[in-house]
Formats: C-alpha cells, sequence, structure tokens
C-alpha cells in the first residue's frame, strides 16, 4: 500500500530524526538532571529543627516564630511560605522550592526551610 | 479484516477471509505472543523495555495501510492483558495509553514524505510517543509527584535506542517480504 | 505487614546514608541566620565548639548594635557631641582603624560613616518598610560628607572631626566574625568547618574526602545559579539587592547605599566576591563586593582591582551577567540560562 524506498540503510531524513531524538535527550539529561528533586523538607525554628516532612503530600502547616505564626503549605514535591507575620514577606516571595539545596528564610520569624534530597548539590548556600 | 465479506445466506453465517486476512490475524497473534514474552522477562530497568511487539504494528502500517495497523495493535493491547491477567489494571493503562499515542504519532508521520523517510523514522517517533503517553498516566494518575521527571531522560533515551533497533529489524523484514513477493 | 514494610523501608534509609560525622546547627544572629557546620568531632565535641562561637557571635552583636545601646552607640554619641576623645576596647579600634583602611582602598565606595544615611533610608530597623524618603535630607547629609578618614585614632582613644560621622557596621561585622570563628576553630583544633553568616562563607579543612561546596544564590528565583567549591580558608560574600529591600511606586530600593549619592545603588541585582586565604578573608568577603555593586557599569572591573579581587560574578540582570576569568574556572554552573548570557572578563 504505501510504497516506502526498499534501500536497507537508513534514509536521509532517518538520519535527522535520530540526530534530533540525540539532542533531545541530551537537552532532557542536562535540564532534568541538573537539578535533583527534593524528597524530603526541614524545618527550623531559631536554632531547633522542627522536624523533616515528607514532600509526597499535601499539607499544612503552622509554625509559631517570635512575630507569631507561619504558614507552610507543601504540595505533592514542592513547598512554600504560604503567610507570615513579618513586615516584608521576602519569604513567601520566595515562592515553590522543589529542589534539593533549594533554601527559604524568614529571618523576621527566624523560620528556614530547607529541601534535603539524595544528592545535596552544595553543603551550604551563599546569598 | 477490511477486506473480509460477510455473507449471509439461509442456514448459516459464513466469513469469507481473504489470504490477507489470514495473513494479518497470524501477525497480530504474534504480536501478542511478543508482547507476552516481553511482560514474563524481567527488565533490568524497571519500566524500560525494547517494545517489540512495535515490530508487529510498523510491519502491518507498511503493508497494509494505518487502519489495519490501528487495529492489530489494539487487539494486541486488550488481548495480552488479557491473557496476563491485566485487563483495566494500571498496567493495562499504561499500555493502552501508550499504544493510542504512539498511533496518532503513526498517524501524522505516515504522511512523511517516503523518499527521506523509512519505517525507522516511524518507528523513533512512535517509541517517543509511546513513552510520552506512558509517562502522562504515570505523572497524572500513579505517582502524582514532580519527582517523576527524574526518569523522563532515561525512558526518552531507550526510547530513542529501542525505536533505532525496531525500526532497522522492521525495514530488514519488509525488504525480504518483498524479495519473497 | 505494615510494620514490616516500614521496618524494611528503615533500614533501607539507614543503609542509604552512613552515619557522617557531620554536626551542623542554626541560629539567627545578627539579625541573619548563622549556620555552622562541623566535620570530623564528635557530637559533643562540635556542639561545645559551635556553642561557643555563637555566644562570641552574640556578644559582637551586642556591642556592635548600630541601633541599640552598645559600645558603638556610645561611640556614636561621642562623635556627634563634639571633639572629645573616648576611650574604647583595644579590640574595637583595631577594628575602626582596619575599616578606616579598607574605606581608603575602596576610594570612599565602602563607607561605613554613613550610619545617618542608612537610618534615613530606614534599614537601621528589624521591620523596616517602604517610605518616601524627603531628598533634602539625602543631599544635606550627603553635604556633610561623614567618612572614615574624620576619624581620629590615638590609642585607645578616638573621635571625629565630623559630627555627622555615625557608625553602621552592618557590612562589616559578618566578615568579622568569620575570621573570628575560624580563629577560635583553630584554637580548639577542629580542622574541617564551614560558617555561614547570612549567606557569607568561609571554609576551613574540607567535608571528609571532598572539598566543602556552596551553592550561589539566583538573585531572582529561589534556586542556586551554580556551585563552587570552597577550599581551606577561602571565603564568599554576595551583596544583593534581594537581601534587605522595599519596593516603591515599582522602584526597588536595596540596603546598599552610595555614600556619593545618598541613594541606594541601582541597576545591580548581585555582586559576589571569592577570597583567598589570608588573614582578614571573611572581613573581604564582606567587604570588597560593596564597591563593585556601587560602581558604573564601566568601573567595575577597577572597583574589583581596587579590593584586589580577583574573583568575582556580577549579575546586573539575568541578560547582563559578568564573571572574571579566574571565577569562571570555578564554577559549576546550575542555571543553563545564565550561563548562556555569560561575559567573563580577562583580568590581567
Amino acid at each position: 500500500m504505501i510504497k516506502f524506498s526498499r534501500d536497507r540503510k537508513p534514509l536521509l531524513g532517518d538520519w535527522l530524526v535520530i540526530v534530533i531524538g540525540a539532542i533531545a535527550v541530551i537537552y532532557l539529561f542536562q535540564t532534568l538532571w541538573s537539578n535533583a528533586p527534593a524528597s524530603q523538607l526541614q524545618i527550623r525554628q531559631a536554632d531547633k529543627i522542627i522536624g523533616t516532612y515528607d514532600l509526597n503530600q499535601t499539607r499544612e502547616l503552622h509554625i509559631h516564630g517570635p512575630l507569631g505564626e507561619s504558614h507552610i503549605s507543601i504540595d505533592q514535591g514542592k513547598v512554600r511560605f504560604k503567610q507570615s507575620p513579618c513586615t516584608n514577606q521576602y519569604c513567601v516571595h520566595q515562592g515553590w522550592l522543589a529542589h534539593a539545596g533549594q533554601v527559604a528564610i524568614c529571618l523576621p520569624n527566624q523560620i528556614s526551610l530547607q529541601l534535603i534530597g539524595e544528592n545535596k548539590p552544595y553543603d551550604s548556600l551563599n546569598y | 479484516m477490511t477486506r473480509s465479506t460477510i455473507k449471509k445466506t439461509s442456514k448459516s453465517t459464513s466469513i469469507q477471509t481473504t489470504k490477507a486476512d489470514h495473513h494479518i490475524a497470524k501477525l497480530t497473534a504474534l504480536a501478542i505472543g511478543l508482547h507476552v514474552l516481553e511482560a514474563v522477562f524481567p527488565s533490568p530497568l524497571p519500566g524500560v523495555k525494547p517494545g517489540i511487539a512495535n515490530i508487529i504494528t510498523l510491519y502491518v502500517l507498511i503493508q497494509y495501510g494505518f487502519g489495519t495497523a490501528a487495529w492489530v495493535s489494539l487487539l494486541r493491547v486488550f488481548a495480552s492483558s488479557l491473557l496476563l491477567g491485566h485487563f483495566l489494571s494500571p498496567t493495562f493503562v499504561l499500555s493502552l495509553s501508550g499504544a493510542l499515542l504512539s498511533l496518532a504519532a503513526l498517524w501524522l508521520a505516515q504522511h512523511l514524505p517516503k523518499r527521506y523517510f523509512s519505517v525507522i523514522t516511524l518507528s523513533i517517533l512512535a517509541a517517543f510517543a509511546h513513552i510520552a503517553g506512558q509517562l502522562l498516566i504515570v505523572r497524572l494518575w500513579l505517582i502524582p509527584h514532580a519527582g517523576v521527571s527524574y526518569l523522563i531522560p532515561i525512558f526518552a533515551f531507550a526510547a530513542l535506542v529501542f525505536g533505532i533497533v525496531n525500526g532497522v529489524i522492521c525495514k530488514r523484514l519488509i525488504n525480504s517480504s518483498h524479495q519473497i513477493s | 505487614m505494615r510494620q514490616l514494610l516500614l521496618l524494611l523501608t528503615n533500614l533501607l534509609l539507614i543503609s542509604c546514608t552512613p552515619n557522617e560525622p557531620l554536626y551542623n546547627t542554626q541560629t539567627y544572629v545578627f539579625g541573619t541566620l548563622v549556620d555552622i557546620s562541623i566535620y570530623g568531632e564528635s557530637d559533643e565535641k562540635a556542639q561545645a565548639v559551635a556553642t561557643k562561637i555563637i555566644h562570641q557571635y552574640n556578644d559582637l552583636h551586642q556591642r556592635l548594635h548600630a541601633w541599640k545601646p552598645s559600645e558603638l552607640s556610645t561611640i556614636n554619641q561621642a562623635f556627634a557631641s563634639g571633639q572629645t576623645p573616648i576611650t574604647v576596647e583595644p579590640d574595637i579600634a583595631k577594628m575602626i582603624a582596619d575599616i578606616a583602611f579598607l574605606s581608603s582602598q575602596s576610594k570612599g565606595a565602602f563607607n561605613p560613616a554613613i550610619g545617618q544615611l542608612i537610618q534615613l533610608w530606614g534599614f537601621q530597623n528589624d521591620t523596616f518598610s517602604a517610605h518616601k524618603v524627603d531628598t533634602e535630607s539625602v543631599k544635606s547629609l550627603v553635604a556633610k560628607r561623614p567618612q572614615m578618614s574624620d576619624i581620629v585614632i590615638n590609642s585607645n582613644q578616638i573621635h571625629s572631626t565630623n559630627p555627622s560621622v555615625q557608625l553602621d557596621l552592618g557590612g562589616y561585622a559578618k566578615g568579622y566574625a568569620l575570621d573570628m570563628g575560624v580563629a577560635y576553630l583553630k584554637q580548639r583544633q577542629v580542622n574541617n568547618a564551614l560558617i555561614n553568616i547570612g549567606g557569607n562563607i568561609i571554609a576551613l579543612g574540607q567535608k571528609g574526602e571532598q572539598p566543602w561546596r556552596v551553592g550561589i544564590q539566583h538573585p531572582r528565583q529561589p534556586n542556586a545559579i551554580a556551585t563552587i567549591a570552597l577550599p581551606s580558608g577561602w571565603a564568599i560574600g554576595t551583596s544583593g539587592d534581594y537581601q534587605r529591600y522595599f519596593v516603591l511606586d515599582g522602584k526597588r530600593y536595596c540596603h546598599v547605599i552610595d555614600p556619593s549619592t545618598g541613594y541606594p545603588a541601582q541597576g545591580m541585582q548581585s555582586v559576589t566576591v571569592l577570597i583567598p586565604p589570608q588573614a582578614n578573608a571573611g572581613v573581604l568577603s564582606d567587604v570588597a563586593s560593596k564597591p563593585i555593586f556601587i560602581a558604573t557599569a564601566n568601573a567595575r572591573v577597577e572597583a574589583a582591582k581596587s579590593m584586589g579581587v580577583k574573583h568575582f560574578l556580577v549579575m546586573a540582570d539575568e541578560q547582563d551577567i559578568q564573571v572574571s576569568d579566574a571565577m569562571q574556572k570555578r564554577l559549576s554552573w546550575l542555571d543553563t540560562k545564565a550561563e548562556k548570557q555569560l561575559k567573563v572578563i580577562q583580568l590581567d
């Protein structure tokens, strides 16, 4: 029905598809493997570790700091400060964190979120 | 199948089948066999499989056209899952979504100029579409977690390799069948 | 069955994370986060050493507080009230002499004598907020030209020839504390540690077989743009417009104030400097980024050179990223988009 070439070797277009496919695979490795997804969240208030939480869940946490209660929301692999009693709201503006090593800190309320994964790309963050 | 004619006589219903129908039926049986064989053998990486049954789909597409290929592919998915006892289980849904997306890719790709694109291209595109369909189900339904993205490059790489290999095998099959006829 | 599964996963987790001799503690001092990691010591010793360092930091913070009664505020009062010399602790006299030297090295771009300007902009406050600043007040404060060279140090007696000099060591104390921490670690024979004070980091030794690794924060996104190995004695520091700032009428006002204009520096997102091992590596990691941050686009390299900085990364915005060749050699980029925008500067 469909007359394809009888040549045994791949055709010009085949090579093109193979090359584009290879580039796509390399691109996927580069973009998706450079940031390892995190699996756990560590929350600290002042010098205490409040707890280590599984990131793979949907959960709202309320943590008390010197200014009051900060709302933290975990949503299937990512976490953010949802509400904070601080003035400048830098922590809320940080948005979602999803990769190992990412950190969000609310200095006024002394609460820090840190994502822990199998391959943490660094020991500490320069900011 | 498309060429079968059903004649209703007064006493019985007989289905007149062509030689092509027999050939297609044999190919479908072969595809089911390959599918089951692959399901039984353990894979070194869970989820990564060569998908040799797709060679049959591609072969039928070239020899008998898209409609027949779609029938063979879907029949294989349903029959194999019934044989393996996976019917309507997540494994079946994964199989089906992969097959549907890969058929969609083939439907589009069959219009590519034949002078430049052989069955190898079709095989690679189908393999990528197959994995895309499966990952979509995994991400949306089975593991709704951002961590799945970590696996995408591995599956994509496997799809490229097996896509090329299956395409080359299929091309040889087509060539030899032409030589016979 | 459920218990068995839990047990199995626990065993798996334990086998995956070998018990590393790594002690880590975090606390809040200097209005920011202090993070101390100690490798290769018993938990008891590491904890004792870290606790002592944090005590020293709290003590230093109390003494240098710019807007609460402290040794520093007493000095500032004396400066404001006339030229009568005041006796200060030897370490503070040494600190002020050191700051005066660094300030002249930066040609006044690093100027902790502008405490009044910092207060006017509202950054001398734990809970500062967006507010309009009177242009006339800025002008008059700049016209009074408070400078470090106005301060006269006579052994432990100091006075200022300019009553508008008000010290704010916000751009120095964290770096000083890094050096102080390392000195104490060495004294206690701790060989491997990493201290992070509000993003400024100094390394001592390494973490097992590997050097300490540090991520560099993206100024606009919650992730690291690159990582860098921090060998023993090296320090890294960043000045960013995202650390302390407010937005008024769509314009961002950050905490780094240009002493020559009296206004927060504009058109710069972050400047990171890497300092090789030396006695005041911590101080330099804190101080040396500021003159580069304030400098105009074509004066940045000159500003880096005047501070003796060979390793720097400058992000004016997402499209304008400059990195010195020596720095680029050490960076491992994570952000491929930023990496494509890089302009590598060859320093001789």
